[in-house]
């Protein structure tokens, strides 16, 4: 029997478990238990089933998925005995979700935090261009969903330059495969990036679910369109792309026109264009012809008006004339009336005396005195015969 | 040649107006037999020149009217 110091005893220990459980042989399921991170940098918990448990030590930044209390995770890593406190561990290398229940909730809750950074904002989308040139296609080069992308784009439009950046698009490679693909596109000079893949399970299309894929995708200086096949679950990589297209096949049918929609569309504006312009011209001809006959119009009016104004001033001069004579006529018939000469020709007389003033009254005259009787038609001498003081009435 | 000076220098909106006051006085059937018809006459004048203006400047319309057509 061999004494060994304690120090020693742990280091043949630690030795024979590293020969012995190294990181190809195994790796241990369990829950989490007792989570948490310490100094900022390092990471507990206890792993366990119904009948054991095993501590789980990592640096923080060995870890690559978001883990809390509950969930069911694969440790890979080396078992080793602690110096200093005799502490039995599992030192881990990596940890993986396992179980759906796991994934979805570790997924929903990076969806939060991503969503907090702004990761998914709507304001920030970029659209595509129009009639984009060159390309970058970040997809599996064996896969349909590749060629179903090729083949409605050359249906739709021909001339488009495409570079493909092949890549794994499922496993434990896809992540940092179309990660790199996303950073070294998005410094070359195209018009969009697109991601495409097929349809999937849910964990088959947890790479695009990689909290560095949707960085890449978010940090992308070209405007990005992410299609991953008919899924009911959208992936972040989708939610953080500029443009989300259902499915490969829908993915070419966003980024390009169709070119008979856009020969139509030509024929449409230029059609429009046409009927504008002629209209233009007309609306210019009319005001033209308007403003050449305004002159005439207007001597027309003020010829009208002259009329008018001559009519009214000869209406106004006879009805001027009419009542002057009107007057002169009421003034002529006034005067008649007065005229002593009537009283006379009705068989009146005037009698004066010889001196020729007027006698008022028989009182006046005496026998003897000689009158002039003035009649209608002449005069004649009288002499006074007698008087006769009787009055006549 | 004074009558055309007066046509060329005629005011049309002036006379116009004169030619409506005198209207508006015989309307009134009032005053002097003498000024109405010192009035009657001006106005007869001012009528008068209105339209030879007017003559003259449809001409002239005619005129520049068919120099600019012809140019075409």
């Amino acid at each position: 029997m061999r004494l060994l110091q304690v120090s020693e005893f742990v280091e043949v220990v630690n030795t024979i478990l590293k020969e012995t459980l190294s990181l190809e042989v195994f790796a241990v399921e369990g829950e989490v238990s007792g989570y948490r991170v310490s100094q900022g940098q390092w990471v507990s918990f206890d792993l366990k089933d119904d009948n054991a448990l095993v501590n789980v030590f990592l640096p923080l930044w060995k870890l690559q998925v978001p883990v809390e209390d509950g969930m069911r995770v694969k440790v890979i890593g080396l078992p080793r005995v602690y110096p200093k406190y005799g502490k039995f561990s599992l030192s881990a290398e990596r940890i993986e979700l396992t179980g759906e229940g796991a994934l979805r909730k570790a997924l929903a809750a990076l969806r939060v935090r991503l969503e907090k950074e702004g990761m998914f904002d709507p304001s920030r989308k970029r659209g595509l261009p129009r009639f984009p040139e060159r390309i970058a296609l970040i997809a599996s080069r064996e896969s349909a969903a590749y060629g179903d992308f090729i083949r409605v784009l050359s249906e739709r439009w021909g001339g488009l330059k495409i570079d493909l950046y092949h890549v794994v698009v499922q496993g434990e490679r896809a992540p940092d495969d179309i990660t790199a693909a996303l950073t070294q596109a998005s410094s070359g000079e195209y018009d969009a990036i697109i991601v495409t893949r097929g349809g999937g399970s849910f964990e088959e299309l947890m790479c695009f679910n990689d909290e560095r894929v949707v960085r890449a995708i978010h940090a992308s200086k070209i405007p990005t369109m992410v299609a991953i096949g008919h899924e009911r679950d959208l992936t972040l990589a989708e939610e953080a792309a500029d443009v989300r297209g259902s499915t490969p096949t829908d993915c070419a049918r966003r980024l390009v026109p169709d070119r008979r929609d856009v020969q139509y569309e030509l024929a449409t504006l230029l059609s429009s264009i046409e009927t504008e312009m002629l209209g233009r011209v007309e609306h210019g001809r009319s005001l033209i012809e308007r403003a050449l006959n305004a002159p005439a119009s207007w001597i027309g009016l003020q010829r009208s008006a002259l009329r008018e104004q001559t009519s009214r001033l000869e209406t106004g001069v006879r009805q001027w004339l009419r009542s002057l004579q009107e007057r002169l006529a009421a003034d002529l018939r006034l005067l008649g009336s007065l005229d002593p000469k009537a009283v006379l020709s009705r068989g009146y007389a005037i009698v004066r005396d010889a001196s020729g003033n007027g006698i008022g009254s028989a009182t006046l005259l005496h026998s003897g005195d000689a009158l002039r009787v003035t009649f209608h038609d002449g005069e004649v001498q009288a002499r006074v015969d007698g008087t006769d003081q009787q009055k006549l009435l | 040649m004074a009558a055309k000076k007066e046509t060329k220098s005629i005011d049309v909106a002036k006379g116009f107006d004169e030619l409506e006051a005198i209207a508006a006085w015989f309307e009134q059937g009032d005053g002097d037999v003498d000024q109405g018809l010192k009035k009657f006459e001006r106005a007869m004048t001012l009528a008068d020149s209105l339209k030879q203006r007017l003559d003259e400047a449809e001409n002239s319309i005619r005129d520049i009217k068919k120099r600019f057509t012809s140019e075409e």
